[in-house]
């Protein structure tokens, strides 16, 4: 469970596109904080400070905005094209026995005896939305495969989650498992057409062309 | 053998401009780790297969490899020594079209040093500037 991060942030002026890529040119990152019926506020926090907090996987953080302190949720972060530069960032107002519905990472543990066996260990689901107290949101949710053989599979009724925690996903859904190999298909393609077929055209005026 | 679509509408396609960057299939999803393409271009279907094989011979049975692009385009070119005119050149290759920023490739089931040296490998075969990424943090 992530303890209550402050994060010291200010109100903005700069609006629209032109004033906010000056703001981020000095190392700050715009944001908006709303929700509980209060005023939507544009706010602006430094950039390094909020890659800290996204970095440890912090969730709800404590937002001093002129010597106010609320709770709040990172909704929304907005990256660049490539991922590396922040861009923007959505605050939520919670309250502290509010349950509300996160996703969070879903962590391997352990070494699957099945991948010994020759298996390849196979994680459809990375995240997982679940149900939660604000202030209690797990960093991950841990799923060992000490115990998966090849050919079985985890699904999300098999997690055992922290008290209070309620799966949002597909009980049926897979989380992890164990498959074969794929073969090689490279054979069987290689069989295949050298050029693509053309839609809508009949096959008796692509013979004469030919 | 290379990446095709099966069924198309046209056989030729116009050559277009690659403009802006990618703003969809720029976040690694299915593997833990990817390459990302600095630069944008078309990357032929033979280059991609070249990836593919790279990718496998580097990760030996071992993983999961994602291709996140497929070769939609043709290109077409005409022979060499032909004059002017008598229209446009006949399908010559396929390519998908790169925009910077997107996840050309991903790696799952490997720990970090050989999902490196693997992409390292792929980077190696791509005819653009790429760099190693990680899955973000979920929010």
């Amino acid at each position: 469970m992530t303890g209550a991060v402050e994060i010291q942030v200010s109100k903005r002026s700069a609006m629209g596109k032109q004033a906010v890529r000056r703001l981020r040119r000095t190392g700050m990152v715009p944001g908006v904080i709303y929700g509980h019926k209060e005023q939507t506020v544009a706010i602006q926090l430094p950039a390094d400070e909020l890659a800290k907090v996204l970095r440890r996987g912090t969730r709800v953080v404590d937002v001093k905005t002129d010597g106010r302190v609320e709770k709040a949720l990172i909704r929304e972060v907005q990256w660049d094209h490539l991922g590396k530069e922040l861009l923007h960032v959505d605050f939520y107002r919670v309250a502290a026995d509010e349950r509300i519905v996160v996703t969070v990472p879903v962590e391997v543990r352990g070494t699957a005896p099945g991948l010994s066996a020759g298996g390849v260990l196979d994680q459809p689901m990375h995240t997982l939305a679940i149900e939660c107290l604000a202030v209690r949101i797990p960093e991950s949710i841990r799923v060992n495969v000490g115990e998966l053989q090849l050919g079985q599979a985890i699904h999300v009724r098999d997690l055992v989650l922290p008290p209070d925690v309620r799966a949002m996903a597909d009980p049926e859904a897979v989380v992890v498992q164990v498959k074969t190999p794929q073969a090689e298909v490279e054979a069987a393609e290689a069989a295949g057409p050298a050029e693509p077929e053309v839609i809508g055209r009949a096959k008796a005026e692509e013979e004469p062309a030919e | 053998m290379a990446l095709m679509p099966k069924r198309v509408k046209y056989r030729k396609s116009q050559r277009g401009v690659v403009k802006g960057n990618a703003h969809r299939g720029n976040t690694v999803v299915f593997g833990e780790f990817g390459l990302q393409a600095l630069e944008g271009g078309w990357l032929s279907a033979e280059a991609i297969e070249a990836g593919r094989i790279t990718a496998t011979h580097a990760v030996r049975g071992e993983g999961r490899l994602y291709i996140r692009i497929f070769p939609h385009k043709s290109i077409t070119a005409i022979p060499a020594e032909t004059r002017m005119g008598k229209g446009k050149g006949e399908p010559e290759y396929w390519a998908a079209v790169i925009k910077p920023g997107m996840i050309l490739y991903e790696v799952a089931g490997l720990p970090e040093s050989a999902a490196r040296e693997c992409l390292a490998r792929v980077a190696y075969k791509m005819p653009f500037r790429c760099r190693f990424v990680q899955r973000r943090p979920s929010l």
